[in-house]
């Protein structure tokens, strides 16, 4: 088992197009490179289609399918998982929802447009009976984001719970005991030393991704939208805080604009093992990208949670991730969601997410149990630590409220919200979000 | 071949079908035989898909949930970023109009004059970059205009004296990057066609120009550009409608979403907001608007030039 | 003109044309040399000019050709099939309608041409959902045929055919008549032979555009082993896990197959110039 796992596993980590490698026959007797087939090739399997968007979720099906089959012999399956990049995964899905004809059994969706795919007649199935039984170990937020009307349709990955992450080495050559930042302001000033006395920045800001703006706002228990979906994008929160990220950069000059405008960047690796910057805030999943391609911080980077507001505020807030859905276009609904439960609802697929992609499980009660404390890359990579700090983070973890709108209001910030305010600086932070707001309600009040 | 033998030879076939055979060989229907397989085209392949989306523009596209919304969709297209997508295009539509027409033209003439040496070479050469497909050429330009000192053109410009600049940021600097890019990959196809138009120039109007003591200037006015003008219009009538429909130039250097949409098109906006933001019928409103604007912009161009003037 | 000052003329130009094309050559040339550098350090970097050539290897080219590979040599084989099959039919009924439109006075013929600009104006995006709804319904989803309807009968070559035939001598027509040919006998074998150059041209602009297509086949595929090179490229660049390595390599086969077959037809197109150009 081991070996077949990390066959398919780690080039699935590293390379996007070697996926294949442990799986059987792919489609027309080829081996895929973005299909991978995953489970026996026999008649009596049943063929269920995976499609995603991330070659690394499909690490966490592997060993699903190994055990279902195990658990169901007479029931058994055989997933075909094929990997688009993002947004044609989206545009074929919505097409083949429209249309009524050519969606797989089960498909990943982002979360900023899983609100869209949820207008009209809610074209997934309601997963609540097997949601249900486990409801009270599970991060409840995070399934709250694909849920409407009381139903839950997508499986979530992770919590997603937003951390910095410290470059211990050059903190210490700046002087500063990471231990010692509590409050933003605090982290401003140690900002301020590390630009004095070392050679980097003390962090960088998205302008073409929300993961900056957003996680602040999120973590004042702010947000795009209110409960009841109306837009709340230009409150005085969110101005104070984009007024923030303009003065780190601006002001305090302790941070800089991420190269190549986001933290997903081939440049923005380069430039961060080269030790461009001291800090990073970013959601636990960014855990994998240091691994694969910043190889020379390993061991100097340190996981704390992210500096407070105020006194008693949060310290971490939930962001990004990705819901899995069943389709009413499946011939199986029953076996597709039971599977789907089987990878996302149990506690062995909650600790396979962890040892498997390096994500925080979204199953709480995993989290202290014996076999997340083995040691694994992400450990070595980072510190052994990370779980207590996150166990300690479980109840500051903020819901975020996804509309239909959500893709809207993110395509706003990633455009021209960031844009105009920090990276311009042709607008004000309230004027850049109220423009971006009246957009947004304008395209709603029909 | 010649339908009276063909009809006397088979005698045997009853006369209806040697009638039917005699009308489809006829000079009044053979016209309409060659035009069929266009006119099943259009009516399977565009004109059904039209009607559909023109309906679908007056709609609210929801699975399951289709309902007709009047005219809100349209209503909807008075705000600032569809200006901005018409302006980027409009600009986009002048820049690669005047580039591509005027360029190869003069690009042509040498190639196919006596006067330039290796001339297939040259011809093969400027070919090339055609051959690439956008996404290729694309990744090329997003590695040669990367903002960072150590990337080519920055490199280049550097060596001015020039400070780099972040290409894929500025407004003006984010259209001489799509600008570039379609003239690069778009002016060996231009090339071609003037060149097929040049072999047709008479020799005997250059040679009586020659008796009339026209220099090279003057010979190029007044014998090549006329005897170019309907390939001249042929391509800048594409090049207009391309131009309208730019999307992919767009799309290579910032995907869906350019920092200040200063990379938005028309049809970006179409893609934006009809498969993205899963608003379809909003989406076909644009894509209608967008129709008419580019059947008056051409229809005004070819009456201009007169293309539908008899030659 | 002296023969002295026309050489120098002849000179100074080929000169200046050397200096475009290289300028022209030069985004190919980055290419092939990125092709051969460390993939990820240049994604990093940006491409420089200074590098050390020492860096230079074929790791890049190996990886295309071991067994992570293979998927793309499918993708290439699709594209040449496609891009095959389309330059075939499209230039058969392309040529055909634009002939009709130029050399025959007949009712509907304005109508017809004014379609034909009509169709070249329409963006393909809006048209893009109702006829993907008509491909699940004509059940030709993931096959090839759906990648090349649209393409069929090209406005764009339809506009140029006709362009083209308008300087073609009305009177071979004639004369053809005269000599017993039917209406397609002209045709075919008459004036088709004239329309070389045209269809030349139109083999390589076809073959392009189907060689290139990108939107429309990623619609229609579903499956990677019917991806096109396009499409197959596209999936090697997503934010979650790149594969530069395969990209660069990928990229430059493309190209370079493509360049040689031009080559090659450019001969025929250029052999077609000098026969087809004798008229006036």
């Amino acid at each position: 088992m081991k070996k077949s796992l990390s066959l398919l596993l780690i080039p699935g980590l590293f390379l996007a197009a070697c996926g294949g490698n442990g799986g059987s026959e792919g489609a027309g007797g080829s081996e895929a490179e973005d299909t991978s087939v995953i489970g026996p090739d026999s008649e009596e399997a049943t063929e269920l289609t995976f499609w995603t968007f991330n070659e690394q979720h499909i690490g966490v099906y592997e060993p699903a399918v190994k055990r279902w089959n195990e658990e169901n012999p007479d029931r058994q399956i055989q997933l075909t998982a094929e990997v688009f990049p993002i947004d044609q995964m989206n545009n074929n899905l919505r097409l083949a929802l429209q249309s009524g004809e050519g969606a797989p059994d089960i498909a990943d969706i982002e979360v900023s447009h899983f609100g869209s795919f949820l207008e009209g007649d809610v074209q997934f199935e309601s997963m609540n009976d097997q949601v249900e039984p486990v409801l009270e170990d599970m991060v409840e937020g995070r399934l709250d984001l694909y849920s409407k009307d009381d139903n839950y349709y997508g499986l979530p990955y992770h919590v997603g719970a937003t951390v910095m992450y410290y470059n211990e080495e050059i903190m210490d050559e700046a002087g500063v005991d990471i231990d010692s930042i509590e409050t933003w302001d605090d982290y401003v000033e140690a900002g301020k030393q590390v630009t004095e006395n070392t050679d980097s920045m003390m962090t960088t800001v998205e302008t073409t991704d929300q993961f900056t703006f957003w996680p602040l706002i999120a973590q004042q228990g702010s947000d795009y939208f209110n409960e009841d979906g109306e837009v709340i994008l230009d409150n005085e929160t969110n101005v104070e805080s984009l007024q923030f990220m303009n003065d780190m950069v601006h002001e305090h000059e302790i941070a800089e604009i991420a190269p190549g405008g986001d933290h997903h960047e081939e440049q923005y690796y380069g430039y961060m093992n080269d030790g461009g910057a001291a800090s990073l805030m970013m959601p636990m999943w960014y855990m994998g990208r240091f691994i694969d391609y910043m190889e020379d911080l390993e061991g100097k980077i340190q996981i704390r949670p992210l500096p407070r507001w105020e006194e008693d505020g949060n310290r971490t807030s939930g962001m990004g991730g990705t819901g899995t859905v069943v389709t009413n276009q499946t011939e199986k609904p029953e076996l597709a969601k039971e599977f789907l439960a089987e990878a996302k609802l149990t506690e062995e697929g909650n600790i396979d997410l962890w040892t498997e992609l390096g994500f925080d499980p979204p199953m709480y009660s995993v989290w202290d149990s014996e076999e997340m404390g083995e040691s694994n890359k992400y450990y070595e990579y980072f510190h052994d630590d990370i779980f207590d700090m996150l166990l300690e983070l479980n109840d500051e973890v903020e819901g975020l409220n996804i509309t239909p709108e959500t893709s809207d209001v993110t395509n706003e910030i990633n455009t021209n919200v960031l844009n105009s305010a920090v990276r311009q600086q042709s607008s004000t932070p309230q004027e850049a979000l109220e423009q971006a707001a009246e957009s947004v309600r304008s395209g709603m009040s029909e | 071949m010649e339908p009276s033998t063909s009809t006397s030879v088979n005698k045997v076939k009853t006369k209806q079908s040697s009638k039917l055979s005699r009308f489809l060989t006829s000079r009044k229907a053979a016209p309409y035989v060659f035009v069929t397989p266009f006119i099943v085209s259009f009516l399977l392949l565009f004109l059904y898909p039209m009607i559909q989306a023109v309906i679908m523009s007056f709609q609210q596209v929801l699975p399951g949930q289709v309902e007709f919304i009047g005219l809100r969709n349209y209503e909807r297209l008075l705000n600032p970023e569809f200006y901005r997508a018409l302006l980027n295009t409009s600009i986009y539509v002048v820049f690669t109009v005047l580039i591509l027409v005027a360029l190869p033209v003069i690009l042509a003439v040498f190639l196919n004059s006596k006067l330039l040496k290796f001339r297939n070479f040259f011809r093969a050469s400027l070919f090339v970059p055609a051959l690439t497909s956008v996404i290729v050429a694309g990744v090329i330009f997003r590695m040669m205009f990367g903002e960072s000192e150590t990337a080519v053109i920055n490199e280049i410009i550097g060596f001015f004296g020039i400070s780099p600049v972040e290409w894929r940021y500025g407004s003006v600097s984010g259209m001489f990057l799509m600008v570039m890019l379609a003239a690069w990959r778009w002016i060996g196809v231009n090339i071609l066609y003037f060149l097929a138009g040049l072999q047709n120039v008479s020799e005997e109007l250059y040679e009586a120009a020659d008796i009339d003591g026209a220099n090279a200037f003057q010979k190029f006015f007044s014998v090549t550009l006329p005897s170019l003008k309907p390939v001249i219009i042929f391509v800048s009538t594409i090049t207009i409608i391309n131009g309208f429909r730019m999307f992919e130039e767009s799309f290579v250097f910032w995907q869906n979403n350019s920092p200040g949409n200063i990379g938005l098109t028309v049809v970006g906006y179409i893609y934006q907001e009809g498969i993205s933001q899963n608003d379809m019928g909003f989406g076909a409103a644009i894509g209608v608007v967008l129709m008419i604007i580019i059947f008056i912009v051409s229809i005004i161009q070819l009456k201009f030039v007169g293309a539908f003037k008899e030659d | 003109m002296t023969t002295k000052k026309k050489k120098w003329i002849s000179i100074a130009v080929t000169f200046i044309f050397a200096v475009i094309t290289l300028t022209a050559l030069f985004p190919i040339i980055s290419l092939v040399v990125a092709s051969l550098r460390p993939a990820s350090g240049l994604m990093r970097e940006g491409l420089s000019l200074l590098f050390d050539p020492a860096e230079l290897t074929f790791s890049n080219y190996l990886s295309i050709f071991s067994e992570s590979g293979q998927q793309y040599w499918r993708w290439y084989l699709n594209s040449l099939l496609i891009s095959g099959m389309l330059i075939v039919l499209s230039l058969f009924f392309s040529s055909m309608v634009g002939y009709a439109l130029a050399m025959y006075q007949f009712k509907g013929r304005n109508v017809l041409f004014v379609l034909v600009l009509f169709i070249l104006m329409i963006p393909f995006e809006i048209l893009m959902l109702p006829l993907y709804q008509l491909m699940i319904d004509l059940n030709l989803i993931n096959s090839y045929f759906a990648v090349m309807l649209p393409l069929i009968v090209a406005p764009i070559a339809v506009f140029f055919f006709r362009q083209y035939c308008l300087g073609l001598p009305k009177e071979l027509m004639e004369s053809a008549r005269i000599d017993g040919c039917t209406e397609y006998g002209i045709f075919f074998r008459i004036m088709a032979p004239l329309m070389g150059p045209s269809f030349a041209a139109m083999a390589i602009l076809q073959g392009l555009t189907s060689w290139n297509n990108f939107l429309w086949p990623l619609l229609v595929l579903r499956s990677s082993d019917m991806f096109t090179l396009p499409i197959g490229l596209s999936t090697l660049m997503t934010p979650y896990g790149n594969n530069y390595e395969l990209l660069f390599s990928g990229s430059v086969l493309t190209i370079i197959p493509i360049i040689i077959l031009f080559l090659f037809f450019q001969k025929f197109f250029i052999s077609g110039l000098t026969v087809g150009g004798v008229k006036g």
